[in-house]
């Protein structure tokens, strides 16, 4: 198929994109120029003074408790995109080949659990997990002693929470990427005689490749960001890099402390998304065909 | 016919009440090339996937190599598709797909490289191409590697899934011609489905014709040419003439009355006519068009039609003409000469030999 190249000569192609560029500049770049300015700034009896000194920065790079808290995202954000990329999979799988029938109904009830408001969900877990919760209760009424389950208000529970709300991500990027699949090309695995789980590794897995790396990177970058957990089911016990962020403007009214982590996390999180990137786009171009 | 490869038994496929396949039995030779042919919706494809196991037959019995193969599996079977879209894996190498039945089989490396080598050589393809991936071939080459993956494990047969309909002309000739080569040579069994009567009268020792999930003849390439079953086989190939004609019965053989056709001694024997006619059903004569020819001023001819020349076509090798004969277009295929023995609008006198024509049913 004849693919039409687009220049940056076509002057009604540049129109075209002035929106979008627009849009861009004016909610993305210039805050993000605004926010590195501030980084530069100090704070006095709760009001900012514009002092241009590296105070704030020597401040972030001596205390080790930032770093922790930075680490502790970092990889509470690798975990989750693991958990949720192994979960997906055979989710995806299943939904398109083994429970094909009722594919549309199960994504349906996905769009509908993915589309109610995250505290909703999270608040329902809570009661889901709690000591005298649903969970705990029908437990002990099959014999388990009282509250069994105990991990409310842990780094586990927020990791539950993290998991269950982007894991629906990762089941639609890969889904997507598997329903692409040339079935025919499972069925020529299955006639070479493989077995089912055969043809699965040889064929389908390393075709949905694209799909998987995609639904990782999204993850990743929403977990980077993920507060709502981390404060509700962990009970605020061990807080990642967006409730630090939060803090800092909020409860410390120290803008230039705020901006500069939050310049670290992107920084971060950028980091990482070019490893995961050049991955994935290696991966793509080995997949390349048609 | 010794132990046949495949041997199918009143096979019968539904799907949901839609009766893909019905009363399928027949048997194909160690060694055979047998072409399923039909126009699309037939079934032929439906018996192929049930002969290759992705799908499950509704009654009937299958045995191949010996084997029932109720409940068998494609991996276990001892068939291999060649896919219309070739199906070659895009995320491995040439060498790759080509070896990977073996690599299923868990055969040692050395082995599967040596195997490799064999087919690649066999199917005239280059050793550079070993580590290249499909999407860098031509489509001619692609067909090479998807056949050469399907024949590297040796199976007793091999099943072709029209592999050549998305080929040039040009392209398909060549390839039809190797694949009649790679069957003499390495004498598998061939199942080929095809919508295309030429290429299977090319190509099959027998060909199975197959309308509405039935069969509707089964037999040599010159048999489904010369003896067609009825006007519908009779129509599947080229321009075809059918003159409506009646049939009766006169001894051991058959008169015939027909309007266009004008004969000294207008009779048939009895191997001139289909058996659906012979037991009195409307009849049709089969003239394929290069059975007649332009006849000369007082020239004559076992049976003669007359008409005029509505348009022709110069082919090269050949010259069709188009010819007004009693209210009916008479086709005809004369070998290529540089004069142009009859233009349009002449009026010409057409002759063919009495034991060139079929009763067919219609």
């Amino acid at each position: 198929m004849a693919e039409i190249q687009k220049t940056w000569r076509d002057g009604a192609l540049r129109l075209s994109t002035l929106p979008l560029l627009l849009l861009m500049g004016l909610f993305f770049v210039i805050p993000l120029i605004m926010t590195a300015l501030l980084s530069f700034q100090g704070t006095q009896y709760y009001r900012l003074v514009w002092t241009w000194d590296l105070k704030v920065w020597t401040d972030v790079f001596s205390q080790i408790h930032y770093w922790t808290i930075m680490w502790r995202t970092l990889m509470m954000a690798l975990v989750c995109t693991v958990l949720c990329t192994i979960l997906a999979i055979p989710i995806a799988y299943g939904m398109l080949h083994r429970l094909s029938r009722w594919s549309d109904h199960i994504t349906l009830l996905m769009v509908f659990a993915f589309l109610t408001d995250a505290v909703l969900k999270t608040f329902g877990w809570v009661l889901f997990l709690d000591r005298s919760g649903v969970l705990n209760g029908t437990l002990e009424a099959i014999g388990f002693p009282p509250a069994a389950v105990n991990v409310l208000f842990t780094p586990n529970a927020t990791m539950i929470g993290m998991v269950y709300n982007l894991l629906p991500y990762t089941i639609f990027t890969i889904a997507l990427s598997m329903a692409r699949i040339d079935g025919d090309l499972v069925l020529a695995a299955r006639d070479a005689g493989a077995s089912r789980l055969r043809a699965f590794i040889e064929v389908t897995l390393p075709l949905a490749k694209p799909g998987i790396w995609a639904g990782a990177v999204l993850v990743f970058v929403l977990s980077l960001g993920v507060f709502l957990e981390p404060k509700v089911m962990g009970g605020g016990t061990s807080p990642l890099a967006a409730e630090l962020i939060r803090q800092s403007f909020e409860t410390r009214v120290n803008w230039p402390l705020g901006a500069a982590l939050t310049l670290v996390l992107i920084v971060i999180g950028a980091a990482a998304l070019t490893v995961f990137g050049a991955v994935a786009l290696w991966q793509a171009r080995r997949v390349a065909h048609d | 016919m010794v132990s046949p490869i495949i041997k199918a038994t009143g096979i019968e496929k539904y799907y949901g009440t839609y009766r893909a396949l019905s009363d399928i039995s027949l048997e194909v030779a160690n060694g055979e090339f047998l072409a399923l042919v039909g126009p699309s919706g037939c079934g032929k494809t439906s018996l192929l996937k049930i002969l290759a196991g992705f799908e499950d037959l509704s009654a009937g019995s299958l045995v191949i190599d010996g084997k029932d193969m109720a409940g068998i599996p494609a991996s276990a079977r001892p068939t291999r598709m060649v896919f219309q879209k070739l199906a070659l894996f895009p995320h491995k190498t040439v060498a790759q797909n080509i070896g990977f039945p073996l690599h299923l089989a868990k055969r040692p490396k050395p082995e599967i490289d040596t195997a490799v080598r064999r087919m690649l050589e066999l199917m005239h393809l280059k050793e550079s191409y070993l580590n290249r991936y499909p999407h860098e071939l031509s489509g001619g080459e692609q067909q090479r590697v998807a056949l050469a993956r399907s024949m590297v494990s040796q199976p007793p047969v091999l099943l072709l899934d029209e592999p050549m309909s998305a080929l040039d002309a040009k392209l398909k000739k060549s390839l039809q011609a190797e694949l009649k080569h790679l069957h003499r040579h390495v004498g598998t069994s061939f199942v080929h489905v095809t919508h295309d009567l030429e290429e299977a009268m090319m190509l099959a020792d027998r060909i199975c014709v197959m309308r509405a999930g039935r069969i509707v003849q089964l037999g040599a390439p010159s048999e489904i040419y010369y003896r067609p079953a009825d006007a519908f086989v009779a129509g599947f190939i080229g321009d075809t003439n059918l003159l409506p004609a009646k049939i009766t019965r006169a001894g051991d053989g058959f008169r015939f009355a027909c309007e266009i056709l004008d004969c000294a001694e207008p009779l048939l024997s009895a191997d001139q006519v289909a058996p659906g006619v012979a037991a009195g059903s409307e009849a049709a004569l089969m003239i394929r068009p290069e059975m007649l020819r332009l006849l000369a001023q007082g020239e004559n001819a076992e049976c003669t039609i007359v008409g005029t020349v509505n348009e022709y076509f110069i082919r090269g090798a050949s010259i069709q003409y188009r010819i007004a004969a009693a209210g009916t277009e008479i086709v005809m295929d004369i070998p290529g000469t540089s004069t142009l023995p009859a233009k349009q609008g002449d009026a010409v006198r057409l002759g063919l030999a009495l034991g060139d024509l079929f009763a067919v049913e219609t």
